[in-house]
C-alpha cells in the first residue's frame, strides 16, 4: 500500500517527513520514495554538472546525446539477442547500448569538428540527425514498433525500480568526487585556457572528462526522466541559480540544490494532480515545467529585489 | 510489386510522399542554407520541438493542430531570442527553451493520453513522421512553401545576401529592413510545420543541416550554394523515398524502412561523403595537399644539403636527414634530373639542372634573412629558422619583388653570397 495514496502537496510532505523521521523511508521505500531519490539524485548529478557545460558551450551537445541514445540501445539490443538471446529493455542492455552512443557522439561530434573544420554546432546538428535516424530505423526494422525509441527518450519517471535508484545514487558519487578532485582545473581551463596550457593542465583532457561524464550523466539518467528532461536539469537550475549569483563555487552549490527543490516539488504536485482531480500527468513533464515556470517568475520577481552590485560572469571566456 | 522510376512520380500511392517528400526536402534545405550561414544551424531543431506543445494543446480545443504549432514555434523563437538578449549563451538558451516547451508538451501529451486516448494515438505519429499517409492535397502547402521561397531567393537576393554576411550594414543601410527579416522567419517556421506530418517533430532539423553543409563544400558563392542545398536535398529526398520503398518490398513480412529517418540518414551521407571528398574543401584533398608539401620541403632540404657540401654518401647523407624513406626521395630527385649517383656505390651529387634548383632555393632563404633583417629590423641570430620555412613558400612573383625591393643584392646578413637568379 501506498502511503503517498491520495495526498495532496501539503500532506505529501508532511508524510514523507514522518517516514523520514520514522526511518520507514529507508527500510520499505515507496514508489514516490524511489522516485523521489533518483530524480533527485539525477537533479544533484546535473547540477554539478551544468556550470561547466553551459559555461563550455556544450548543452546542445547533450541534446544531441538525447536523441543518438536510442541508437546505442537498439545496436545493443541487436548484439545482446544475437549473443546471448535477450529480451529488450533489460537494465543491462540498456546501460551498454546508452554508454556506447555516448561515446559514439562524442568522438564523431568531436572528429568532425577537427577533421573537417566544422563549426562545432554544425557539426552536432549533422552528427546527432545521422545517427538518431540510424537509431529510428534500426529500431522499426527489428522490433516493427516505431515508437520504442520515443519511448526511451521521453523516459518514464513513473516506473521506476529500485535499481534506477542504485545506479543514479552510483553516479552521482562519481560525478561528486570528479567535480570535487577537478574544481580548480576545470575553473581555470574554462576561465583563463592559456593560463592553464601554461600551468601544464591540458584543458583538452579536461573536455574530455567533461564528455564522458555527460555521457555518463545521459546513461543513468535517461530511464529516470528521459533525456529531453535531462536537457532540462542541465540549464534550467543553473539559469534560476545564475540569476542570484556569479560565483562559480557558490553556483554548483545553489545549482544542485534548486535542482533537488524543484524536483521534490515536482513529484508532490503530481501527486496532488493525481490526488486531487484525478489527472496522472507524466512527472519529468511536470517537473521540466515547474523548472521554466520558476525560471520565469524569479527572473521578472528579481526587479523588486535589492540587488547588491556585483561582478558578472562573462560568457565569451569560455571560448574553445 | 515493383514500382519504376516514373512511377513514383505518378502512381497515384506513391505520389504524394514523393513529391511531398520532395517539395518539403528542397524547402528546408534552402533554408537550411539560411541558418548555417547565420551560424545557428540548431535553430530549427529548438524550434521543431517547441511546437511540440502547440500541436497538444491544439488538440484539446477546435483549433486546426497547424495554428497552434507555428504559435508555440514563434512563441519558442522568442523565447530564445529573449534569452539571448539578456546574455545567455545561444546554445543554452536552444537548449533550455528546448527542453522546457518540450517538457510542457510531455505533460500535456499524458493528459491527452487519459482525456482523448484516440487523438492520442495520432498525434504520436507526429513525433518521428509517416510519409506513406501523405496524398494529393498534402502537397499543396509544402509546393506553395517552396514557391514562395524561391520567389523571395529570386526577387530579394541582394537584401538576403546581404543580411546573411553583413547584418549591421543591412540594418542601419535599411537595404533589408525588419519584414525581409520576417518573412525569412515566417518561412522557416512554415518550412518546420510542414515537415511535422512527413518526417516528425524529433528528427525536423536533419533534412535542413546536412544539404547545407555538404554544399558548402563545393562552393564559395551564396547562388551556387542555394543551387547545390537544393540539389542534394532533392537528391537525398528522391533517394530517401526510393531506398524506403525498396527496403519495405524487400523485407515485406519482417518490418519497414521508415521514409523520413531513411531520407534524413541518405542525407546525412551524402554531407560526410562531400566532407571527405569534396575537392578542395575535403579532408582527403586538404590531406594530400599537406603529404606533398610535406615532401617537397624534404627533396628541396636535400638538394639544398648537396648544394652545400658537394658529393655525398648515402650515409652521411642519412645522417643529416632522420627520415625512413630517403631513398625514395632521392629516387624522386634523380628521376627528376637534379641528382646524379655515382657509377660506384651509393654516393650521390647534383646534376647542373641541380644545382640551378638548390641555388635558387638558397637564394630565396638568403633574401627572406635579408629582407628580415633589413626592412623589418629582426636581429640577424634570429631569422634563420623563419628562411628556413619561407623558403619552401615563396613564389617567383614575391622573389622579384624582394630582389626590386632590396635592390639587386648581392650578399646576406650572415655575409654569405646570394646565388643569382636563375636564368632562364
Amino acid at each position: 500500500m501506498n502511503p503517498y495514496w491520495d495526498t495532496n502537496l501539503f500532506s505529501f510532505f508532511l508524510t514523507l517527513l514522518s517516514r523520514l523521521f520514522s526511518g520507514a523511508l529507508f527500510t520499505n521505500p515507496a514508489a514516490d520514495e524511489i522516485q523521489l531519490g533518483t530524480l533527485s539524485l539525477v537533479a544533484f548529478s546535473c547540477g554539478l554538472l551544468s556550470p561547466f557545460l553551459v559555461l563550455k558551450r556544450m548543452s546542445m551537445f547533450a541534446n544531441a546525446l538525447s536523441h543518438t541514445v536510442l541508437l546505442g540501445i537498439a545496436l545493443a539490443f541487436l548484439l545482446s539477442s544475437a549473443l546471448f538471446g535477450a529480451t529488450l529493455l533489460q537494465p543491462s542492455t540498456l546501460f551498454i547500448g546508452a554508454l556506447l552512443s555516448a561515446l559514439l557522439t562524442a568522438l564523431l561530434t568531436e572528429g568532425t569538428t577537427r577533421l573537417f573544420r566544422l563549426q562545432e554546432e554544425s557539426s552536432v546538428g549533422l552528427i546527432f540527425s545521422l545517427l538518431f535516424a540510424l537509431g529510428v530505423i534500426i529500431t522499426t526494422l527489428f522490433t516493427r514498433h516505431i515508437h520504442l525509441g520515443v519511448e526511451a527518450v521521453l523516459g518514464n519517471a513513473d516506473a521506476l525500480q529500485r535499481s534506477d535508484l542504485f545506479l543514479s545514487g552510483l553516479y552521482a558519487l562519481l560525478s561528486l568526487g570528479t567535480i570535487l578532485l577537478f574544481f580548480r582545473p576545470l575553473q581555470i581551463s574554462i576561465f583563463d585556457r592559456s593560463f592553464a596550457l601554461l600551468s601544464g593542465l591540458r584543458p583538452q583532457l579536461l573536455h574530455f572528462l567533461l564528455l564522458f561524464l555527460t555521457a555518463g550523466l545521459s546513461v543513468s539518467a535517461f530511464r529516470a526522466i528521459g533525456l529531453l528532461l535531462v536537457l532540462s536539469f542541465l540549464t534550467g537550475p543553473y539559469l534560476i541559480a545564475r540569476l542570484f549569483c556569479h560565483r562559480l563555487s557558490l553556483l554548483l552549490i545553489l545549482t544542485p540544490a534548486i535542482g533537488i527543490a524543484l524536483s521534490l516539488l515536482g513529484i508532490a504536485l503530481s501527486r496532488h494532480l493525481l490526488s486531487l482531480y484525478d489527472l496522472p500527468l507524466s512527472t519529468g513533464g511536470i517537473t521540466t515545467s515547474l523548472i521554466a515556470l520558476t525560471w520565469l517568475v524569479l527572473y521578472f520577481a528579481r526587479a523588486y529585489i535589492p540587488k547588491r552590485k556585483s561582478y558578472s560572469i562573462t560568457h565569451n571566456s569560455a571560448n574553445l | 510489386m515493383s514500382f519504376s522510376l516514373l512511377d513514383f512520380f505518378t502512381h497515384p500511392i506513391l505520389r504524394g510522399p514523393t513529391w511531398g517528400t520532395l517539395f518539403l526536402c528542397l524547402s528546408s534545405s534552402l533554408m537550411g542554407v539560411i541558418l548555417l550561414l547565420q551560424r545557428r544551424p540548431l535553430l530549427s531543431e529548438a524550434l521543431s520541438h517547441t511546437m511540440w506543445p502547440g500541436i497538444l494543446l491544439a488538440l484539446f480545443f477546435p483549433i486546426p493542430i497547424a495554428l497552434g504549432g507555428i504559435l508555440f514555434a514563434l512563441l519558442g523563437y522568442f523565447s530564445i531570442s529573449f534569452l539571448e538578449k539578456k546574455k545567455v549563451p545561444s546554445d543554452t538558451a536552444l537548449a533550455f527553451s528546448l527542453a522546457s516547451f518540450f517538457g510542457l508538451g510531455v505533460t500535456l501529451a499524458s493528459a491527452l493520453q487519459i482525456q482523448k486516448p484516440k487523438a492520442y494515438q495520432e498525434v504520436q505519429h507526429l513525433l518521428l513522421g509517416q510519409a506513406a499517409i501523405l496524398d494529393d492535397k498534402a502537397l499543396v502547402v509544402p509546393a506553395l512553401l517552396t514557391l514562395a521561397i524561391v520567389l523571395l531567393l529570386l526577387f530579394r537576393f541582394r537584401s538576403i545576401q546581404l543580411l546573411l554576411f553583413d547584418p549591421a550594414f543591412a540594418r542601419c543601410s535599411g537595404l533589408a529592413r525588419k519584414p525581409l527579416e520576417l518573412a525569412l522567419l515566417a518561412l522557416l517556421l512554415l518550412s518546420l510545420l510542414s515537415g511535422i506530418r512527413s518526417v516528425g517533430v524529433l528528427l525536423l532539423s536533419g533534412i535542413a543541416i546536412a544539404p547545407a553543409i555538404a554544399a558548402r563544400q563545393f562552393t564559395n558563392r551564396l547562388q551556387t550554394l542555394f543551387l547545390l542545398a537544393a540539389l542534394f536535398g532533392a537528391l537525398s529526398g528522391l533517394f530517401g523515398i526510393w531506398l524506403s520503398v525498396w527496403g519495405t518490398t524487400v523485407l515485406s513480412c519482417s518490418g519497414s524502412l521508415p521514409t523520413g529517418p531513411t531520407v534524413i540518414a541518405v542525407g546525412g551521407t551524402i554531407a560526410l561523403l562531400s566532407l571527405l571528398f569534396a575537392p578542395k574543401r575535403g579532408w582527403l584533398f586538404r590531406f594530400f595537399r599537406i603529404a606533398f608539401f610535406r615532401l617537397k620541403c624534404i627533396e628541396e632540404n636535400v638538394l639544398k644539403t648537396l648544394w652545400k657540401q658537394g658529393t655525398l654518401s648515402f650515409s652521411t647523407l642519412k645522417k643529416t636527414h632522420c627520415i625512413p624513406f630517403l631513398r625514395y626521395i632521392l629516387w624522386r630527385l634523380q628521376s627528376a634530373g637534379w641528382v646524379e649517383k655515382e657509377a660506384k656505390g651509393l654516393v650521390y651529387r647534383l646534376s647542373p639542372d641541380g644545382v640551378q634548383k638548390a641555388a635558387s632555393i638558397v637564394r630565396l632563404h638568403r633574401l627572406w634573412e635579408l629582407y628580415l633583417t633589413s626592412s623589418l629590423g629582426l636581429g640577424k641570430e634570429k631569422v634563420h629558422g623563419s628562411a628556413e620555412e619561407m623558403e619552401h613558400i615563396l613564389t617567383p612573383e614575391l622573389e622579384k619583388e624582394l630582389t626590386h625591393h632590396l635592390s639587386h643584392p648581392e650578399v646576406d646578413p650572415h655575409d654569405q653570397q646570394i646565388p643569382s637568379p636563375r636564368r632562364l
